[in-house]
């Protein structure tokens, strides 16, 4: 599996944007498209869990080539909290409750958009990863609180 | 002009614990575009187990760490401290 690419994000958003999916990204590929530094291997998503979203983010799924079953399609409708999605053209993390934040209206109210891409806000990328607290999280925390420092104090 | 000068005063303050290595690298990565941004940031590379099936999903963020955590090596950093 190549790696995500810039052209498959604008898909994702151009595709989920006709959808009317509501979406955050969120982890450390959120913090890219912030403009944080480092590097990563999936796109993780932070996606609204209502039935409606839900329908429409599998059908959109299906549209950008991810081989979903019924069973498949039905779960993410469903909105479990961690789907992992292997079967497509990029890797896909799907997130319907993030460790260390309450509700998606509540990061839906501080997001960023960056050339059109929802982004949850630094503040709320901080908290999901402290809250869950893996040894990967804990080592680029340090980094992350300093771009969260440079970032806030930078015009925007 | 060294990234320092260019700050305004409230960006030197919030600037002044950031390590300068660090300073320059988030500096340097504004000056980007974000397609190019993006061609740095994101990577391959195979992770056991993880990337051994093609589909996986849990009911809660509970199930999944867990899951993590019986199944992935340690190295990974998948596991909670």
């Amino acid at each position: 599996m190549p790696a995500f690419e810039y052209r498959q994000a604008e898909e994702i958003r151009d595709a989920f944007a006709r959808h009317r999916i509501r979406y955050l990204f969120i982890g450390k590929s959120g913090a890219i498209l912030l403009g944080f530094p480092d590097t990563t291997q999936d796109a993780d998503l932070f996606v609204e869990r209502t039935a409606e979203n839900g329908r429409a983010l599998a059908q959109s799924l299906r549209e950008l080539g991810f081989a979903l079953t019924d069973a498949q399609a039905s779960e993410i409708e469903r909105g479990k909290d961690f789907i992992q999605l292997k079967n497509g053209p990029f890797d896909l993390d799907l997130i319907f409750a993030p460790d260390g934040i309450a509700r998606f209206s509540d990061a839906w109210a501080r997001h960023i958009e960056v050339e059109g891409f929802p982004v949850c806000h630094i503040d709320d990328i901080i908290a999901s990863k402290a809250a869950t607290n893996r040894q990967k999280d804990r080592e680029s925390l340090p980094r992350l609180r300093a771009f969260r420092e440079y970032w806030i104090g930078r015009p925007r | 002009m060294s990234v320092r000068d260019a700050l305004t005063k409230e960006q030197v303050n919030r600037a002044a614990d950031i390590p300068p290595e660090w300073l320059e690298e988030f500096e340097a990565a504004a000056r980007r575009p974000l397609a190019l941004r993006m061609r740095y940031a994101f990577i391959h590379t195979y992770k056991p187990v993880l990337d051994d099936a093609t589909y996986r999903s849990f009911e809660t963020m509970e199930e999944y760490r867990r899951w993590c955590e019986k199944n992935l090596p340690m190295w990974l950093g998948y596991a909670r401290l």
